[in-house]
């Protein structure tokens, strides 16, 4: 019985998506489709307005378009060239310096905003020239910044992990936003080893060492952007606020900071709210269509029919991690992020929880999994944004992407059969 | 419509800064006046039903909404414009179901109910209002998408045929 319904609803998605309804529609109308195969046409379209509705109505959710908002007043408001500034003065003399420069700077960013897409067009479009001028090619700074990029979505704060909290039924945001730091600086690590081979075999140059006065003097000049780190993550981790509140809080702090350095102007404000206004409510109709095909999946009993075709298969934790690694791969490049989580997080997290893995765990290994579909075409969000901003095409960044790719897959190896390193962290902070 | 989305322009980015607002008094009344407000959470939580919604009508307005675009962007001339219109149809005929009558049935069962929230004790149809509204917003962003792309192929059928 619960077969037909999974057909169905797999069946009407792939055709959806296929012909080019946006995700958020086939997600929708995917959902809808499947649910008038058991209720009548009526209680199926209040029930899925209703879902939709009380969906959206979450306090946790509230944090997303705040770290939005937050990540567009750094960008605007001189923060982000004073980290970038910090990067390179700590990485400009490592083989492939820019290179290095550019992870790095990602992971600050994504230590202080909640985007890897905001991190991609604001690190690329000021690092991206000057890779270029150095004689590095456009098509590696564009891949490097590609994938670096996503790091940002494992360092807290992170608008993903939120939602991977509210998908998970109340796993603690504090104890993922921990968890979140080893894996996300561990996959930077891997993308420098893989970045500074490449960069060595290919006769890149070498950045002159930076004086200590400079570096200190550029360390200093980023202290109020960093500061915002220990507001919101300490804020969070000492339980002073919600990460909620913390984001509304980042959002003053930068707009004060912005001000502070005359960067920004009232008359610019209005803009920028609008702009994080659309690409919260982008995320919001996602959100809002993932939840109610959530609830109709649960309601047809489809999470219940794939556990029990994927325990069937195997009951070796090893091998059912793999496979969901495998789909989620394959999930990743034909989904965003945000519906990907909400709808897969129901059914595979009850499936790891029975084998004893952590949910924390299993939060971090997923997003990771998403992380490097971002990166991949035909949907990848992030790959987008980095190559428009390149000003080259998909095809050409491919070569020198696929040996990024090759590092993000071991990192993730590496953290799904280690869970160590993202356990570590949490446990000693009491989780 | 164009005065119409202006319109919507100002008024999302007014939400978000009420929304902004509304978290932040909630920290400064639990830790500056002591005295925790009861009203924030709800009406930051209300006001994020209302910009998720809105907002996403307008996001569809301007086509802003991600879609994998392989097979538009193979296609050319009619068979392009065919494919964008069932598109469109599809996306107009789901909100029409779900936002429109689902929308306006749900706001109508919460009326009679007379179901109000919690701490600001307004009533939830109220609330959920913004799903049917958006609704209409959406069929008329979509009926306009789908008229200029009607016109936009008689044209060229036109052109081609004095060719």
């Amino acid at each position: 019985m619960e077969v037909t319904e999974v057909l169905i609803l797999i069946t009407s998605f792939v055709i959806f998506l296929g012909i080019g309804v946006p995700i958020a529609w086939s997600i929708g109308l995917s959902g809808i489709v499947t649910l008038l195969v058991s209720i009548d046409s009526i209680p199926a379209f209040t029930t899925f307005a209703q879902r939709m509705a009380t969906g959206l109505d979450s306090f946790t959710l509230l944090a997303i378009p705040f770290f939005v908002l937050a990540g567009q007043l750094i960008n605007k408001g001189g923060l982000a060239h004073r980290l970038i500034r910090l990067a390179k003065n700590m990485m400009g003399s490592l083989p492939g310096g820019l290179a290095h420069v550019n992870v790095v700077a990602a992971m600050l960013f994504g230590a202080i905003a909640g985007s890897s897409v905001a991190a991609a067009s604001a690190i690329g479009s000021i690092l991206g020239p000057r890779m270029e001028k150095e004689g590095y090619s456009k098509e590696f700074g564009a891949a490097v910044n590609i994938t670096s990029s996503t790091t940002g979505l494992l360092i807290p704060p992170s608008n993903i992990l939120i939602v991977y909290s509210l998908a998970s039924g109340g796993v603690s945001i504090a104890a993922l936003f921990i968890a979140g730091y080893l894996p996300g600086i561990l996959t930077g690590l891997m993308l420098m080893v893989v970045a500074a081979i490449w960069a060595k075999k290919k006769n890149f140059p070498v950045g002159e060492k930076t004086r200590f006065p400079e570096l200190f003097r550029s360390f200093i000049d980023a202290i109020p952007a960093l500061f915002l780190l220990i507001i919101v993550i300490g804020g969070i981790i000492a339980g002073i606020f919600t990460a909620t509140e913390a984001s509304a809080i980042a959002v003053v702090y930068t707009l004060a900071l912005g001000f502070f350095y005359k960067e920004l102007k009232v008359k610019e404000l209005p803009k920028i709210f609008l702009d994080s206004v659309s690409t919260t409510s982008i995320v919001m109709l996602l959100i809002a269509t993932s939840i109610a095909m959530s609830w109709v999946m649960s309601f047809e009993e489809i999470p219940q029919t794939v556990s029990a075709s994927l325990l069937a298969l195997s009951d070796n934790p090893i091998i059912i991690l793999l496979m969901i690694n495998l789909i989620l791969l394959g999930v990743g490049t034909f989904m965003d992020m945000t519906p990907a989580v909400l709808i897969f997080t129901p059914i595979f997290l009850p499936i790891v929880m029975e084998m004893g893995i952590d949910p924390i765990h299993f939060g971090i290994i997923m997003i990771l999994n998403l992380s490097i579909g971002l990166c991949t075409p035909p949907v990848g969000s992030v790959l987008f944004v980095g190559v428009g901003i390149a000003q080259t095409t998909i095809s050409k960044v491919v070569k020198p992407l696929l040996p990024l790719f090759v590092a993000m897959i071991v990192a993730l190896m590496l953290i799904t059969f280690f869970p160590q390193i993202s356990m570590w962290l949490p446990g000693i902070f009491g989780f | 419509m164009n005065k119409l989305t202006k319109f919507l322009e100002y008024f999302l980015a007014f939400l978000m800064a009420l929304m902004l607002f509304s978290v932040c008094w909630q920290v400064i009344s639990r830790y500056v006046l002591s005295s925790p407000s009861s009203f924030t959470d709800e009406l930051a939580r209300y006001l994020l039903i209302w910009i998720g919604l809105l907002g996403g009508a307008y996001a569809s307005g301007k086509g802003m909404h991600l879609a994998i675009d392989l097979l538009p962007a193979k296609l050319k001339g009619k068979s392009k414009s065919r494919l964008q219109i069932t598109i469109h149809t599809l996306i107009l005929v789901f909100v029409l179901c779900t936002f429109v009558l689902g929308g306006v049935r749900l706001v109508y069962i919460t009326y009679t109910l007379g179901q109000t929230s919690a701490a600001m004790q307004i009533p939830l149809a109220y609330v959920y209002i913004i799903v049917p509204v958006s609704g209409l917003l959406i069929i008329s962003y979509k009926a306009r998408d789908i008229i200029s792309l009607v016109r936009n192929s008689e044209e060229v059928t036109e052109t081609s045929n004095q060719v």
